[in-house]
């Protein structure tokens, strides 16, 4: 192989000389060596899953806070920016609230009496009250996947009691599903992912269907009866099928895209979120509940 | 004696800047910027840094340092592991190779340089993904994502070259 000489020094021509094949050497080695390496663990990947993810929950573990440190700063600037704007909407903004607020007081008189009602029927037909719902509260520190996944990573693990499969909200509505959880931090696969599958029914209908994401912003509805014909704008929410989500979680409502296809513009705006609720519904229900042990047995098992 | 304890800290955080600057760049392109949907085509600075870091200092910037980064780009990302790091130790290799190509000439022959590599990147991560995963995956997020990463290039690259002339000359 002809070696091209840079130096005119002869000291230094002498040393590249017998510094260059070594080098290369080295050089190819290690190239081969992590290719190989790379590609091994691709193929580890498919073939021992749970040892990859396990790897990969711990390493997500121990970059948490370097993420936390990175995000604090953009979280700054957001909540600055948000301040500001708010300071300069302040007169508009107290006009919509006083009207909002004359509204919301005609609703809770409304609410208070169907309470009061609700609660009298339910007395007298000896209804079961389902357990109520816990909720963890946790900061996104990453908006990770790229292109290509969509997921958030999230400040609260099993130590703060996040358990994979729980249902992840914002204040409107269903954002997504806990798919890895570690000690401190959390993944959740957000319901426009390729890979969410979430059972929804549709309010007033009652048809049910299965939510699919296809990384665009609005995921479609599949399995629907056939022929069924949809309003614009009905409302969507988990029908609590499988066992994994709690029913009745507002997710979003009916887009109709023509030729008997519909998607969901979820109710929470999945493109700005900080904040998010991770749903524990078997909290109370405990070990007690058939659900509950089930789901651990499942666990247990993967 | 004092004064060599700094020296050899000082040289050694010098001769750390390129695999940390790197770091730096994956790492904070997947944080929550306050954009609205711009988790999805948030562009690859690790890429720019593994290009540059490459092509003009590669006696720091080793295989050993990119398949680092892949991996944690996997880990972070979601994608199956071992798939960026065997993207990214390619790319360090292709760019070595062209390296009297891509770094002989002008600032645009180098921009030129990025935009393929960075194309193909997208492309081979987005075929592996759809092959491992078997199933279609849509091709326009990616897309978005190389476009933008090809428009900003000169940003993140004059940082670079900023950081290298003050930290690296002497080296």
């Amino acid at each position: 192989m002809p070696i091209r000489l840079h130096s005119t020094r002869p000291s230094q021509r002498w040393d590249y000389v017998h510094a260059v094949p070594w080098r290369v050497l080295s050089h190819r080695f290690s190239f081969v060596f992590f290719a190989a390496l790379a590609f091994g663990l691709l193929v580890l990947g498919r073939v021992q899953p749970m040892v990859v993810e396990g790897a990969r929950t711990h390493i997500l573990d121990g970059l948490t806070p370097v993420l936390d440190a990175i995000a604090r700063p953009m979280s700054i600037a957001e909540n600055v920016t948000t301040t500001v704007k708010s300071y300069l909407a302040l007169r508009g903004e107290n006009e919509k609230l006083r009207a909002d607020n004359a509204q919301l007081k005609q609703w809770q008189t409304a609410v208070m009496s169907l309470q009061h009602e609700n609660r009298e029927l339910h007395n007298l037909l000896h209804f079961k009250i389902e357990p109520g719902f816990a909720y963890i509260t946790a900061r996104v520190i990453a908006d990770t996947g790229g292109p290509f996944v969509r997921s958030l990573v999230i400040t609260a693990g099993k130590l703060d009691g996040v358990r994979e499969g729980m249902a992840a909200m914002t204040g409107d509505g269903l954002i997504g599903r806990v798919i890895e959880a570690g000690d401190w931090s959390s993944r959740i696969l957000l319901i426009t992912d390729l890979n969410s599958r979430i059972p929804v029914t549709i309010t007033g209908s009652g048809d049910r269907a299965i939510l699919a994401g296809d990384n665009s912003a609005s995921p479609k509805l599949y399995y629907l009866p056939q022929d069924t014909v949809l309003p614009p704008g009905a409302r969507v929410m988990t029908s609590g099928h499988g066992g994994v989500f709690p029913p009745n979680l507002p997710v979003g409502m009916v887009q109709d895209l023509g030729h008997n296809t519909y998607a969901v513009v979820p109710a929470a705006d999945l493109g700005r979120i900080t904040y998010v609720r991770l749903v524990d519904f078997n909290l109370k229900g405990g070990a007690f509940n058939p659900l509950s042990a089930k789901m651990q047995a499942e666990t247990k098992k993967r | 004696m004092l004064d060599t304890i700094w020296q050899r800290l000082d040289h050694g955080a010098r001769l750390a800047l390129p695999f940390v600057t790197t770091l730096l760049c994956a790492l904070l392109s997947t944080v929550t910027w306050p954009l609205p949907w711009f988790g999805a085509i948030a562009p690859p600075l690790g890429l720019v840094a593994l290009y540059y870091w490459s092509l003009h200092r590669p006696d720091l910037f080793r295989p050993s340092m990119a398949f680092a980064i892949g991996l944690l780009n996997d880990v972070v990302n979601f994608l199956p592991l071992g798939l960026s790091a065997l993207l990214f130790v390619a790319a360090h290799q292709l760019v070595l190779r062209q390296r009297r190509f891509f770094a002989g000439h002008s600032f645009f022959m180098m921009w030129i340089g990025f935009a393929l590599i960075a194309t193909l990147v997208m492309l081979c991560e987005w075929m592996a993904l759809g092959l491992i995963r078997w199933q279609w995956v849509p091709f326009v997020p990616p897309l978005m994502q190389d476009i933008l990463v090809i428009v900003i290039f000169p940003l993140p690259c004059w940082l670079l070259i900023g950081l290298q002339r003050v930290a690296l000359t002497q080296e």
